[in-house]
């Protein structure tokens, strides 16, 4: 008789090194008061010992700290080492700028997680609650001031102001007025913008409209505008900045704040569960903006005359050779842009949240938290934003034309033939365009909603790849217009006239997709540095401005993913009619 | 009524892990390396060790990830070890796993097998007769 043993028991003997504990032994016995009642159990603070306080902390940290070096590090890296190979041009500041990566990627990190910890809940509570308690147009006005608050907290916009800087008064004048003195006044025309649209984005959720009219209405006039500013040879300049700001706005706090309002007001009226209701805002958010920065820029030229915008920035630049005020100079200047950006918007949610709802927070600790996390990050962001990337993209922006134009800083520039020159600044552009969108985490987030929604028959590597060939082409197209100062308007044009044709012959499900993709696109690291790299890059070439790069870079993507959908939308069709046909040639087979 | 026979399954037991949100990949993955056939995932929200730990405990996702896994008893403490140290489930505030005895399953079985396990319970059972 041969022995049987279960391999099961077997292994259990090999590998099993469990000790068994009962779980009996573990909860605690509960108190009793004087008259036999249990009373609540309070458990006490576990005590860690260090290296389990690591081992919590480590993977806490590690996880997002990788996901803001995955975004920053390949891009920098690219940028210096195209600068080093191709352009043979040593990376001036190296320290200053590593330093200023460095505090971007720490301050985006401290960032992030304070809006998960601290902003989010407000935007959950509000988006939840308001709607079922206030009536439609309290809901909207709210909806409305927050587009605002948000647009001001947003980490991007930061960077228009500090682009503004490189503009010189004497060449374009109302586009030195809007980034200067009326800075303030152009973010509150970008967040006014933001919010109109997440108005009308919201009642598209609750009427169930479709967003094909809405982007027809929308695009009529702005590009009616755009063709009559650009008629006038003063205002022309300013057409690339109000296209980018579209870009500018919509970022890792608008959005998703934005869309937890406009979900939860959809879901209140009972409306909430269309596959496509997330879909809509971030296009309308990203589509308005232009149109405020327009007539902000129309009322300024018709309250100023060129002549006065250019005698009051000589006398600002007059004042400014002098000491910087303490609150100019630069921790300073960071601290108080990040608690202007971040404080608002808290106190305004705070408000709507004891005012209008009069609800509590559930853990105001935890949301203090948050707060002061996303404050520190932002300060520190802004930091690296002025140190690290807007020096680092004018800078590689200010060289790449050495390529194929004499510049006085390049010693023997140009480097390569006129012809060949262009074609590698080309190409520089587009694996920049390329590789930053791959990179962008928020294109994965948008690549898996859109792939269960088409049920696969767009899959997520097709979306991401149609919307970084997308951006690649568009930075390009942006670049080459610097070159050759081509009117923003030629290019844009035709390139929305060419979306306005695809869109109508388009399902609705792509439509959302392909409108909506422009605006993933653009997060807080992209924005910076293709905006800096622009005007570095215009300022080299002696071109007026070096806006509109992140305007091609949204019709871009537009343009490739409804192009991919048609495609598919073919392709499907075709087989259905091939099935058919072969049905009909072979029926014996199907019985 | 259907004369078909369903094929069902004994002998197994169900895993259930209780981890962070974006950590269930990781252990699925090394649950299947040792020889796992499936999981699913769903998402909750959980309490616990998170508010026993003050400040630390803000590193703490209260999202969740709810793994269960269907195993053979033979494989169960294969499975089960390998999934306690992927999770790192040692550390304090990574999760929770626990077993339990299913009575039976039942799923797709591939035909042939079917055939070939049944032909071999036949074989077996007249063989000690």
């Amino acid at each position: 008789m041969s022995i049987k043993i279960r391999f099961g028991t077997f292994i259990q003997e090999i590998a099993g090194r469990e000790r068994p504990l009962s779980y009996n032994e573990l909860v605690p016995e509960l108190q009793t008061d004087a008259g036999g009642e249990a009373l609540p159990y309070r458990p006490d603070r576990l005590q860690l010992r260090p290296a389990e306080v690591y081992a919590v902390i480590q993977p806490y940290v590690g996880v997002r700290l990788l996901e803001q070096l995955r975004a920053v590090v390949p891009l920098a890296l690219y940028l210096m080492l195209f600068q080093l190979l191709v352009l043979r041009q040593n990376v001036t500041d190296s320290t200053v700028i590593t330093a200023g990566l460095l505090s971007v990627i720490v301050g985006l990190v401290l960032f992030m997680e304070g809006l998960k910890v601290g902003l989010m809940p407000f935007g959950q509570i509000i988006g939840t609650i308001l709607p079922s308690r206030s009536a439609l147009p309290t809901v909207l006005t709210i909806t409305l001031l927050l587009g605002i608050g948000v647009t001001f907290a947003e980490p991007a916009i930061g960077a228009l102001k500090t682009a503004g800087s490189n503009v010189r008064a004497e060449d374009a004048p109302y586009l030195y007025a809007l980034l200067n003195q009326w800075a303030d006044v152009l973010v509150l025309g970008v967040g006014a913008g933001v919010g109109l649209a997440a108005v009308v984005g919201t009642l598209r959720f609750l009427y169930g409209w479709s967003l094909k009219p809405l982007v027809y209405l929308t695009l009529i006039p702005t590009i009616g505008l755009s063709l009559y500013i650009s008629a006038d040879p003063q205002l022309r300049e300013i057409l690339g900045l109000a296209w980018d700001c579209g870009a500018v706005t919509t970022g890792p706090i608008t959005v998703p704040l934005m869309l937890s309002l406009g979900i939860g007001i959809a879901a209140a009226a009972g409306k909430g569960d269309s596959s496509l209701s997330g879909f809509g805002i971030v296009t309308l958010a990203s589509l308005f903006p232009i149109m405020t920065v327009m007539l902000l820029a129309l009322y300024v030229a018709n309250i100023s005359s060129p002549a006065e915008l250019i005698a009051t920035a000589a006398a600002s630049a007059a004042v400014d050779t002098g000491t910087l005020a303490w609150h100019a100079r630069t921790p300073w200047l960071e601290v108080i842009g990040g608690i202007r950006a971040i404080v608002p918007l808290v106190i305004f949610l705070l408000l709507v949240l004891s005012m209008v709802l009069r609800e509590k927070l559930s853990k105001p600790g935890e949301i203090t938290y948050g707060i002061s996390l996303a404050l520190l990050g932002m300060i520190i962001f802004n930091i690296g934003l002025s140190y690290g990337l807007a020096k680092l993209g004018g800078q590689s922006g200010g060289l790449v034309p050495a390529a194929f134009t004499q510049i006085e800083i390049v010693a023997n520039s140009p480097l390569y033939s006129f012809g060949f020159g262009i074609l590698v600044a080309l190409l520089f552009a587009w694996f920049l365009g390329f590789g930053a969108t791959l990179a962008e985490p928020a294109l994965n987030a948008l690549g898996l909603t859109v792939e269960n929604l088409t049920n696969g028959a767009f899959p997520k590597r097709m979306l991401m790849r149609a919307v970084a060939f997308g951006v690649g082409c568009g930075i390009a197209l942006g670049i080459l217009k610097i070159i050759f100062s081509i009117p923003i308007i030629y290019l844009l044009l035709p390139g929305y006239l060419l979306a306005v044709i695809m869109t109508a012959l388009s399902t609705e499900e792509y439509v959302n997709i392909a409108w909506d993709s422009a605006g993933v696109t653009t997060g807080p690291v992209t924005v910076p540095l293709v905006l800096s790299m622009g005007i570095g890059f215009g300022n080299a070439v002696g071109a007026v401005e070096g806006f509109g790069i992140l305007s091609m870079a949204s019709i871009g993507p537009i343009l490739a993913v409804l192009g991919t959908g048609l495609w598919i939308q073919w392709k499907i069709r075709r087989r259905h009619e091939q099935s058919e046909q072969q049905v009909i040639a072979t029926p014996e087979t199907v019985t | 009524m259907s004369d078909k026979e369903i094929p069902v399954l004994t002998d197994a037991a169900l895993i259930t892990c209780i981890v962070q949100r974006g950590v269930a990949d990781d252990i699925v993955r090394a649950a299947q390396e040792v020889g796992a056939q499936g999981a699913t995932i769903h998402y909750g929200k959980g309490s616990g060790v998170r508010e026993r730990l003050g400040v630390v405990g803000l590193a703490i996702e209260v999202e969740k990830e709810v793994i269960t896994i269907v195993v053979a008893d033979d494989q169960l403490d294969r499975v089960f070890e390998r999934m306690y140290h992927a999770g790192k489930l040692g550390t304090p505030g990574m999760g929770m796993m626990y077993v339990t005895r299913l009575e039976k399953a039942a799923t797709y079985i591939p035909h042939e097998i079917v055939e070939r396990l049944t032909q071999r319970q036949a074989r077996n059972s007249s063989g000690i007769r």
